[in-house]
């Protein structure tokens, strides 16, 4: 019986050091409720003391913990809507607040939505379309972010940053979209077959002419050197033939006639004839 | 979505146990011997303590690091040690918690598709469309390897680090594709977006001290969306007709130019030809003119008379020849010279 008296007091004194002792994570934070009334605010990691049953401990995450919402619908300066879908990054960085306000996470991401779209409802009205998607977006987000934690350390929140994950345009102007995209390549398309065409019919146009040009020259060039030729000859002819007129006469006939008189050819011959004058001399 | 939650789980499992250690604190390992008692004798209780001790104290003492691992010591619950591949001693569960996480391996997050179990992709098209500056839309695929730099802020800084990951490459990406022209980006931009993207993607993840490097940013597919792809495949078609047209032009020129200057180098060269042969025959025939004319003024009606009387006697024998007298009575033909030679003239 002394043995089990040692063991149950042993017992009993291993429980109430445990109930009395908690470790704080060094991802959480923990707030001591003393018959749920906050009592003590613990931020940092390690081994703590409470009263059993009388005091409880309650966790927190220190963690950066996101928030991914469904994308909704927003309406730019220029009367755009705009599907946007973003997520942010938030700290709890008063835990007692948090306890207070929102409780849990669950209750705290409601809150953060609320927060978050009415932020970028308000940032995003003052913006054209094309600032949401080009240039502006880091800035818009930056200033979401900034208004947001604001709006969000009444929850004992810390926005840590806040992104537009995606801009898309609602179904119904994507299809629209798509058949400016269409005809834009269509255009493109065209005017690279129209500027090939143009190029091709240049070249060959271009070419056309120059071969015309070519055969031309050519042909200029043939008819000087011709008439070079003839002139040259028709001088050296003059100057040979020129010494004796009637003799070149003479013989010249002389040679058409070996050239033209053929077999071929009948001829009448006359008794006075040169050729046969000696013919009748016996008459 | 769920894809996501499944992964995430799985990777926070070591942070999961940690939190839980600091949670289970209220619940005293005694309990169960304090219910036991009553029902044993005394002896028993060495027994089940020495139990205990096998069951809980020895294997919560040692714990093993594997060679990708890195492991993480936390002791009432603050961070205590890092430790090397091995195996280690630690103080059992309330007091010391370990994690393992694994710190050489590439972690992937796949943004536009999923690989499926069977290896095959599916596309995810919400996330993979993406609008451009000039508001245009494009399909892109991309892939973000990232592996574990810093394992205590990888393990306690922030809950879903791979949820992180995905959904600021995705931010970062739409982000960078936003702010160029689809043309750029479906073509010279990749390889600037890719360097683009992993820049900022790193800054965002160092901002939020995630513990975590990108390895790699690969851009798997840009194209355009498939309700315009076969608009886009024509413009390249078109490209290339024009191409060809220019070079079939090309090839025409190429073919009609040089045949052009052959022809006008032979017209020339002909030509040339005739004025050479006009001259050589002039001065040929004023030459053998010449030197006949020499002599012929020696002699000129003897000449005169021989050349005619040679020419006849050349140019007559194969005429056929009519002698006519001077009665003038008409053609009388009187000296046939070749017989036959008249009857096949008026045959003709």
């Amino acid at each position: 019986m002394k043995q089990n008296g040692l063991i149950i007091g042993l017992v009993l004194v291993a429980s109430l050091i445990s109930t009395s002792m908690f470790t704080v994570h060094l991802t959480q934070s923990a707030v001591v409720l003393e018959l749920s009334k906050p009592k003590k605010i613990v931020t940092e990691p390690g081994l703590y003391f409470k009263i059993p049953v009388l005091q409880k401990v309650r966790y927190f995450s220190k963690q950066l913990l996101d928030n991914d919402s469904p994308p909704t619908e927003v309406l730019t300066k220029d009367k755009k809507n705009l599907l946007i879908d973003n997520f942010s990054l938030y700290r709890i960085t008063d835990p007692l607040k948090f306890l207070e306000t929102v409780r849990t996470e669950n209750g705290a991401r409601a809150r953060l939505d609320d927060i978050v779209y009415s932020e970028l409802r308000v940032e995003i009205g003052t913006h054209d379309l094309i600032d949401v998607v080009t240039e502006n977006r880091n800035l818009i987000m930056a200033k979401v972010t900034e208004e947001s934690n604001k709006k969000a350390a009444e929850y004992g929140i810390q926005m840590a940053d806040v992104r537009i994950k995606r801009v898309d345009l609602p179904p119904e102007i994507a299809n629209s979209i798509f058949n400016r995209m269409r005809t834009e390549r269509q255009r493109i398309a065209m005017e690279y077959r129209s500027e090939g065409k143009e190029e091709s019919t240049k070249i060959r146009a271009q070419t056309d002419k120059e071969k015309t040009i070519l055969i031309a020259e050519a042909y200029k060039q043939e008819q000087t050197i011709r008439g070079e030729g003839d002139g040259q000859a028709t001088k050296i002819y003059a100057e040979s033939f020129s010494k004796d007129p009637k003799f070149y006469n003479f013989i010249r006939s002389m040679e058409a006639y070996k050239k033209s008189l053929k077999s071929d050819t009948t001829i009448l011959l006359s008794e006075d004839s040169e050729f046969l004058n000696f013919l009748n001399k016996n008459k | 979505m769920s894809w996501d939650d499944l992964h995430e789980q799985k990777g926070s499992g070591n942070r999961g146990s940690g939190s839980q250690g600091g949670g289970s604190q209220d619940k005293p390992p005694f309990d169960i011997p304090q219910i036991q008692i009553p029902k044993f004798k005394p002896s028993m209780f060495w027994i089940i303590l020495g139990l205990l001790l096998l069951v809980w104290i020895i294997p919560g003492t040692f714990y093993f690091v594997e060679p990708d691992e890195e492991g993480v010591v936390v002791t009432f619950g603050e961070f205590s040690r890092i430790t090397t591949p091995g195996m280690h001693f630690k103080f059992p569960s309330p007091i010391e918690h370990a994690s393992t996480p694994k710190v050489k391996k590439i972690r992937r997050a796949e943004i536009g598709f999923r690989t499926t179990q069977g290896g095959g992709l599916q596309k995810v098209p919400a996330e993979s469309l993406m609008l451009t500056g000039d508001q245009n839309i494009i399909d892109i695929n991309l892939v973000v390897q990232y592996k574990v730099m810093d394992s205590v802020a990888y393990l306690f800084n922030i809950r879903r680090v791979h949820k992180l990951v995905r959904s600021i490459s995705e931010t970062v990406v739409r982000g960078i594709v936003g702010n160029r022209k689809i043309d750029e980006a479906l073509t010279t931009g990749k390889a600037a977006i890719q360097i683009n993207a992993q820049e900022q993607i790193q800054a965002l993840l160092d901002k939020h001290k995630s513990g975590v490097q990108i390895v790699t940013i690969q851009l798997q597919d840009v194209h355009p969306p498939e309700q315009v792809e076969a608009a886009f495949k024509d413009v390249v078609s078109a490209r290339e007709d024009k191409e060809r047209m220019i070079n079939e032009a090309q090839g025409y020129r190429n073919s009609v130019i040089p045949e052009a200057r052959g022809q006008a180098a032979q017209i020339v060269r002909s030509s040339e030809a005739y004025r050479e042969e006009k001259i050589s025959m002039a001065t040929g025939d004023s030459q053998r003119f010449m030197l006949q004319y020499n002599e012929y003024k020696k002699a000129p009606s003897i000449t005169r008379k021989r050349i005619y009387l040679e020419t006849m006697e050349e140019v007559l024998p194969s005429m056929q020849k009519f002698v006519m007298g001077n009665n003038k009575q008409g053609v009388l033909p009187i000296l046939p010279l070749k017989p036959g030679a008249l009857g096949d003239a008026t045959g003709r």
